[in-house]
């Protein structure tokens, strides 16, 4: 929530301008309340034992209250620092990949579909209505030996023989961008709709070329799209586990699967914890970060 | 540990895709408040609840106990020994009559005291295979009843490997072979990874220190560059070649074996292991008279011959292999091949002092292959 909230300032240029803001009604109150006791249950109380048996004496399958660092030392010194480090360059990698890819096809949907713009956005939504583990179980039947894939390949001559990319990294790479490409596609299609028409005229009438006008007005236009659209993708990518079990043969351990296995396999749960805070802190970083970037974005307007 | 069969038609079983949906945590958290709010009304009336693996009791067994008396059984599933363990060891896991635990497990669940001791008197046991009955992970049958069991075995290409595996020093030699590295499949377990290594060097992986196991799994870490694969093993990447070396258990490689009758298996020596399922009662059970009436259905003998041709392992019931019918392909498979010997098979029991060595061990292999 802090992180759609803090982003969302920046997608929204209109509420910046009003100025006045209508009195509060006595009602907003109530409907405020209902999602803050929510979160307070089921974010809030969760997230503070988290942080509380962080700090706690492992026994097994139970923590022991205390306050002691050893739990971070050893979340963030080798085996398990190198995890850390390598789940956020896999993250950040795979999240920019994603951008790139969904960015042309924002691009196009917002400039180019005019009246097919509905079937458009439904087009890359509709994945969205099977479950999640259902698609990727269907992208490894496609991947694998003897699969569409290999036929497809084989029938354009890009490739010779056996396919052999699943359970590697590059058919992770695949799974992630494929899995998470709808939320990168809508943040930066809403916000390139948004990018006022005359503006790219004056661009152009003033002697820029396409390219010069895209790199200097669209392009630092769409930067809160970017930013929503990097955190949407790179936070969950911070935490995935299923992608690299059924795509990655769970080679090359991620954070992800490094809590699991402290949680359940070691059942020592102050070290996962640590884990999961620090993680945490890795996702507070970004938000204040890509925050930065969008600041001042509401002086912009249409 | 991932133990379960796969359909042999199929990648994309309905079991596979149960246990994956088992496996992700909105569908298990949504299981939870289901299962809990049933729970809650169960102890009035006549209801039995169990807390078990996915789809670990044949539908046609359990709809023959519930014409018989009224009580359909609800069952919510778990996907690792740990969940189980992690949740009966949580309030959540309270109003569950019957778990399945593992032999890895059920001494951790016993002293904790989230088990109850079984009265015997109130059971026959006369009629199970006295290899799976008092063994080291629950003397005297204290606390579990063995439901089925299954091996920790290799099935491979001998054409690949180009020769025949017999002991796990086969099983690594074969893997550094510039045919079968890279199309190696490795269980996720880190027990059942390093156990091969240390029974090489004869020692015994419910005794062995921190220090043993760390020194055995770095033959682990060298050997990991040629491991394709740590996550379950489809069957069909074995029959279609893209892997060609892999452990796992016997009813996976059965299932293989009748894609492709090309490949073998074999329960490597000096030693392999042998992991027993169990009927295991929760300590404040609510529906008890419930539970052993339940227990008692399911040891009579057509219920466990019902119950081996639903899961794909064996149950516990002695001679049973005498009673599989000569229709079925590879009966032999189904227990391990013609003359397992159970004498050189060992129960791994969860430690609290290794158990994070080779929980840590493992995710340090599955990293060295990355």
């Amino acid at each position: 929530m802090v992180v759609l909230s803090s982003i969302s300032r920046g997608v929204e240029p209109a509420a910046g301008r009003s100025g006045r803001r209508p009195m509060p009604h006595p009602m907003d109150h109530v409907l405020a309340a209902v999602p803050v006791f929510w979160l307070a249950i089921f974010f809030l109380a969760p997230l503070g034992f988290t942080v509380v048996f962080s700090f706690g004496h492992a026994t097994f399958g139970g923590v022991e209250p205390g306050f002691t660092f050893d739990n971070y030392r050893m979340a963030l010194s080798g085996f398990y620092g190198a995890t850390f480090a390598r789940t956020l360059v896999f993250a950040l990698s795979a999240s920019g990949l994603c951008l790139v890819a969904a960015f042309p096809v924002a691009y196009f949907i917002a400039r180019h579909t005019q009246r097919r713009r509905n079937l458009a956005i439904g087009l890359i939504l509709i994945p969205y209505f099977s479950s999640f583990l259902i698609r990727v179980m269907s992208l490894q039947m496609l991947m694998s030996r003897g699969g569409v894939a290999e036929a497809v390949l084989n029938a354009l001559r890009w490739h010779q023989g056996p396919l052999d990319v699943l359970d590697t990294q590059t058919a992770v790479f695949i799974g992630m961008v494929y899995a998470y490409l709808p939320i990168a596609i809508v943040p930066l299609y809403v916000v390139l709709d948004r990018i006022p028409g005359p503006l790219l005229e004056a661009s152009r009438d003033l002697g820029a070329s396409r390219w010069r006008t895209f790199l200097f007005v669209t392009l630092p236009l769409s930067r809160p799209g970017i930013a929503t659209a990097a955190l949407l993708t790179a936070v969950p990518m911070l935490g995935e586990m299923v992608i690299p079990k059924l795509l990655g043969g769970s080679r090359g351990v991620l954070m992800g699967q490094a809590i699991a296995a402290q949680y359940l396999q070691a059942q020592n749960y102050p070290l996962g914890s640590a884990m999961a805070v620090l993680v945490l802190v890795l996702v507070a970083i970004l938000v204040t970060v890509l925050a930065r970037l969008t600041k001042g974005f509401a002086e912009v307007g249409r | 540990m991932t133990r379960h069969p796969i359909l042999p038609s199929s990648s994309l079983s309905r079991r596979s895709v149960l246990r994956l949906l088992g496996a992700f945590p909105a569908a298990a958290a949504a299981a939870t408040v289901v299962s809990g709010a049933s729970r809650a009304r169960a102890a009035a009336t006549g209801q039995l609840n169990i807390y078990s693996w996915p789809d670990y009791f044949s539908t046609e067994s359990l709809a023959a106990y519930a014409r018989k008396t009224g009580v359909t059984p609800n069952i919510a599933t778990y996907d690792s020994d740990d969940t189980l363990f992690a949740k009966l060891n949580s309030p959540a896991g309270a109003g569950f009559d019957i778990v399945i635990p593992g032999s890895s497990w059920i001494k951790q669940l016993a002293a904790r005291g989230l088990l109850q001791e079984i009265d015997h008197a109130r059971l026959n046991l006369g009629s199970l295979d006295p290899n799976l009955l008092n063994r080291g992970y629950d003397p005297g049958n204290k606390y579990s009843i063995p439901k089925d069991w299954g091996l920790l075995g290799v099935v491979y290409d001998p054409q690949a490997v180009g020769g025949e595996i017999k002991t796990w020093e086969d099983f690594f030699k074969a893997g550094e072979k510039p045919d079968v590295s890279g199309k190696i499949r490795l269980s996720d377990s880190g027990w059942e990874t390093i156990g091969p290594a240390l029974w090489l060097e004869g020692k015994d992986w419910n005794t062995a220190s921190v220090a043993e196991i760390r020194a055995a799994g770095a033959r682990l870490k060298t050997f990991a560059k040629h491991v394709k694969s740590f996550s379950g093993l489809d069957a069909n990447a074995l029959a279609n070649g893209s892997i060609v070396l892999a452990q796992t258990n016997q009813a996976k490689a059965r299932a293989a074996i009748g894609l492709n009758p090309a490949l073998k298996w074999v329960v490597p020596g000096p030693t392999s292991e042998l992991w027993v399922d169990n009927y295991a009662i929760v300590k404040n059970a609510p529906n008890l008279d419930q539970a052993y009436d339940f227990l008692a259905y399911q040891l009579q003998p057509d219920v466990q011959l019902a119950e081996t041709q639903y899961i794909g392992f064996p149950a516990a019931l002695a001679g049973l292999r005498d009673r599989i019918g000569a229709d079925v392909k590879n009966a032999d498979l189904i227990f391990g091949g013609k003359d397992l010997d159970f004498k050189a098979l060992t129960s791994f029991v969860v430690n609290p002092q290794t158990v994070g060595t080779y929980s840590q061990v493992q995710a340090e292999i599955q990293a060295a292959a990355g």
